[in-house]
């Protein structure tokens, strides 16, 4: 059965920022599939109730509390996953996210802000392929999925750090994919567009009506993408971006909702 | 089958398979059928009768509904009665993947027009027509997911493929640009990338220069099966992928990242 292909039976997924939202979402879903995850983020707490849910598919789940930009953390997390499971299949590179740069001018944005971002999105991602690689080359088999965002394709006003993060991300996962290829070790990049986790971000894209699409995404909606990447289904995929933004990228070079037309000789009368 | 994998599931779905006599377009129709379609195999190609009838008969073996149809009348008017037989047929048309393919290679001084109009027409305008006359019937019933299958020479140049370049990436184009025109009409248009397939009609499988060359050249040194395309086509054509369109996805082993 060809659906198979999407199953993970028996392989042991290692997600970064897993305490909750798109890490969470992904964690369950893997789990559903057949998955043992080990999930690491900063927050104890958060990360139980994670293995709560992950513990309902039947599933274990090793929690691993982690400050990803600490590479002695993040190798400490790579050797608890393969002390309890000998190995790792799957690497899903999801901590990171925003700050408040993104809304200052250039001039006020403050060295240790501009470090700290580069720190949580981008660093933290080297940090723990370079703690996993070895151990996938060893089984001469693995996926690492990082999760990227529109903005590393396109620039944004007032939008420094965030934008060249996820831009190095993307470079990341190009080179990690060349260097393994001939390794069995597949490295693809997730691009989500509009995911809002609040109702102030939700306000803030106006529900979306700028997205060809005319909604904002979920991570419920996120996590199907995750489980084909880390599947068989996608073994012959490597070094490839999904952009996952209802339309966003496809155009942009014009408003969204309005369509242009030639007042005269147009398309359809010539 | 309550977790994500209902998600990829295709059952109770209608699928029409354009250029399916290729070995994409055979590929496609059985990953379809195995996840739950029914599926019309059609063909611009007269010749192909009984290798689609052959095929067909091989994928119904698992109970699967296939219907196969080759052309019948100019291309315009055939691709139209098919969209309307598939409906008929399958009961509903969800899913149109469009797997047309005819490779052309050879130098550009020694190319004349009409080589140039049959390039372009095998590669380009029949997508072109199919995805109309598809989204024709899905816009007069519930919407439904369209994909292109192109190339990834849509991204990068090839010498003595200069044509057939420019058909593949005048693919990639239109299905972004079709995807935003049907984007609140619940059309969903995506592509996929082949890489350099493993099949006889590719250059890079004869026991010449550049095949030798090429399969160095491969950051996995491997070319891509029409199989693997299957994952990324049966993720683009189901629920999983319900906020992607306008998206085109490579599976080339990474060879987009050497260039």
């Amino acid at each position: 059965m060809i659906l198979d292909n999407f199953k993970l039976e028996g392989k042991i997924a290692l997600i970064t920022g897993a305490g909750r939202g798109l890490g969470r979402a992904m964690a369950v879903k893997f789990a559903e599939v057949g998955a043992d995850i080990v999930a690491a983020s900063r927050t104890r707490s958060q990360l139980e109730e994670t293995a709560e849910a992950v513990g309902k598919t039947g599933r274990k789940c090793l929690i691993v509390p982690t400050d990803v930009t600490r590479s002695d953390q993040v190798n400490a997390m790579a050797e608890a996953a393969l002390k309890e499971f000998g190995r790792i299949d799957i690497l899903v590179n999801n901590a990171g996210g925003g700050d408040e740069s993104a809304s200052k001018r250039i001039d006020q944005i403050t060295d240790n802000e501009w470090r700290r971002g580069l720190d949580t999105n981008l660093t933290s991602q080297f940090y723990a392929a370079r703690a996993v690689a070895p151990a996938m080359v060893k089984q001469n088999r693995g996926k690492i999925i990082n999760v990227a965002s529109g903005f590393g394709l396109r620039g944004g006003r007032d939008n420094y750090m965030y934008a060249c993060s996820k831009g190095g991300v993307i470079q990341l996962t190009r080179s990690l994919a060349l260097t393994y290829a001939k390794n069995n070790v597949q490295t693809n990049c997730i691009v989500p567009g509009v995911f809002p986790h609040d109702e102030r971000a939700m306000e803030f894209y106006k529900g979306g009506k700028f997205i060809p699409l005319g909604r904002t995404g979920t991570d419920a909606e996120l996590a199907p993408l995750a489980v084909f990447l880390a599947s068989d289904a996608s073994n012959h995929i490597n070094g490839e971006l999904v952009i996952i933004d209802g339309g966003g990228l496809a155009g942009g070079i014009a408003p969204t909702g309005v369509l242009p037309e030639l007042t005269s000789k147009s398309a359809a009368e010539a | 089958m309550a977790s994500v994998l209902s998600e990829f599931s295709l059952e109770g779905k209608s699928a029409l398979v354009v250029g399916a006599e290729t070995p994409v377009g055979i590929a496609a129709s059985t990953a379809l059928a195995e996840a739950g379609a029914r599926v019309m195999m059609a063909s611009q190609d007269v010749g192909a009768e009984k290798q689609l009838k052959d095929a067909a008969k091989k994928i119904a073996t698992n109970g699967a509904k296939i219907v196969v149809r080759v052309q019948r009348a100019a291309i315009r008017a055939d691709l139209s009665a098919t969209a309307d037989l598939a409906l008929k047929e399958l009961g509903g048309l969800d899913i149109l993947v469009n797997a047309l393919d005819s490779p052309a290679y050879g130098p550009a001084d020694q190319t004349d027009d009409s080589v140039f109009d049959r390039v372009i027409e095998d590669n380009l305008k029949t997508v072109w027509m199919s995805c109309q006359e598809g989204a024709r019937v899905m816009l007069q019933r519930r919407g439904g997911t369209i994909v292109n299958i192109t190339s990834i020479l849509a991204h990068r140049g090839v010498p003595n493929a200069s044509l057939y370049c420019a058909a593949k990436a005048g693919v990639l184009n239109l299905t972004r640009a079709l995807a935003l025109e049907w984007a609140r009409r619940s059309i969903r248009v995506n592509a996929i990338e082949a890489g350099w397939l493993d099949s006889p009609s590719s250059p890079a499988v004869s026991q010449n220069e550049f095949a030798q060359n090429l399969l160095k050249y491969l950051p996995d040194n491997k070319l891509v099966s029409p199989n693997e395309l299957c994952g990324a086509l049966l993720y683009l054509v189901s629920s999983a992928s319900g906020f992607v369109t306008g998206e085109s996805i490579a599976v080339d082993g990474a060879l987009l990242c050497r260039i």
